[in-house]
């Protein structure tokens, strides 16, 4: 009895392992499927991996790179982002929310039942224009 | 990415080391957040200067260890009645998964730490199966304070485009997670057999 039992455990168990093993052969796959991509976006590269090319990666976002914003952000996170003064973007959009600059972009679209896109648009050209301006002078 | 994670990263920015906290605390007792995912995004936070690392990475670890011993302090109180009102001690699996877990506790409650959501699982059991306390404690700080440190640091060094290594890093903790699980189960049927030829 004990023994029927013992084997019935150890067969659903073999099967278990079967699919893990197939589920961690697709995981892997997926993986370096991704790694790939990474690389051939290079986003992952030799160079990448220089610690002194790392920290490129953490100053304050250019002009060019606004396409980063996400409706996720905050007004205060993309100030700090850009490095843009605290009140550029609640004077230059007319935002009249006291929450501003904790608010995100979404919050802000929605409290004010504006698209999110246009919202979105706005804040990037306003971004870009302060950026654009503030690197020729 | 995550329809779950924007919601949440909101909130991080908005309300930061309260938020990191309610997010792996429940994370680490049964809600499936992607808890991983967040922590790197703070780490990329923390680089840009919004965050700080070090605090995020104690907020983390002690929401982590909390909810642990969360699931485990409820397992082992009411553990005990619910493993015999469902009969669950006739189960040759779950006595097999006890041995299991009251041999090798320590390795296994560390081990458990880096398999994402099914960590919580491993939690329940330790609890149910009694675990000793101060052996769940330190292996699960252990554990706690490498894979937040992991993926803060994996979010610091990619700074800006922490968003393209999101999906990369579930994949490793989905790996890791089928890995553990493989392991242990191969463990418990080594055992078996063991048991069986003697």
């Amino acid at each position: 009895m004990g023994n029927n039992n013992a084997s019935d455990i150890k067969s659903y168990i073999k099967y278990a392992i079967i699919f893990l093993v197939i589920l961690l052969l697709v995981l892997c796959f997926f993986l370096v499927r991704d790694y790939v991509t990474l690389r051939h976006a290079q986003i992952i590269s030799a160079r990448e991996l220089q610690l002194s090319a790392l920290f490129k990666a953490h100053g304050p976002l250019t002009a060019s790179d606004v396409a980063v914003m996400r409706p996720w952000m905050t007004f205060d996170y993309i100030n700090k982002l850009f490095n843009i003064p605290p009140d550029y973007l609640k004077n230059t959009l007319s935002i009249r929310d006291p929450s501003y600059p904790q608010l995100s972009l979404y919050g802000y679209a929605n409290h004010q039942h504006l698209n999110i896109t246009m919202v979105m648009s706005e804040v990037e050209s306003s971004t870009r224009s302060y950026l654009t301006a503030t690197s020729t002078n | 990415m995550d329809s779950l994670l924007t919601p949440i990263l909101s909130y991080v920015l908005l309300y930061k080391y309260v938020a990191i906290f309610f997010v792996v605390y429940t994370g680490a007792v049964i809600i499936p957040w992607p808890a991983n995912a967040m922590l790197l995004a703070v780490g990329a936070f923390a680089s840009q200067g919004f965050i700080g690392f070090w605090t995020s990475l104690a907020v983390a670890v002690a929401a982590n260890c909390l909810g642990d011993l969360t699931d485990y302090g409820i397992a082992r109180k009411f553990g005990e009645r619910f493993i015999h009102r469902f009969k669950i001690d006739r189960v040759r699996f779950f006595i097999s998964l006890k041995e299991e877990l009251i041999t090798d506790a320590g390795v296994t409650v560390f081990i458990t730490r880096f398999a994402g959501s099914l960590s919580s699982i491993a939690n329940f059991l330790a609890g149910f199966v009694e675990v000793p306390f101060m052996t769940f404690l330190w292996f699960d700080l252990l554990g706690n304070v490498i894979e937040p440190f992991g993926a803060l640091t994996l979010g610091y060094a990619v700074g800006n485009y922490w968003s393209d290594f999101s999906n990369l890093l579930s994949l490793i903790a989905g790996i890791f997670a089928a890995a553990i699980l493989l392991f242990v189960l191969a463990r418990i049927y080594r055992r078996i057999t063991r048991k069986y030829s003697e």
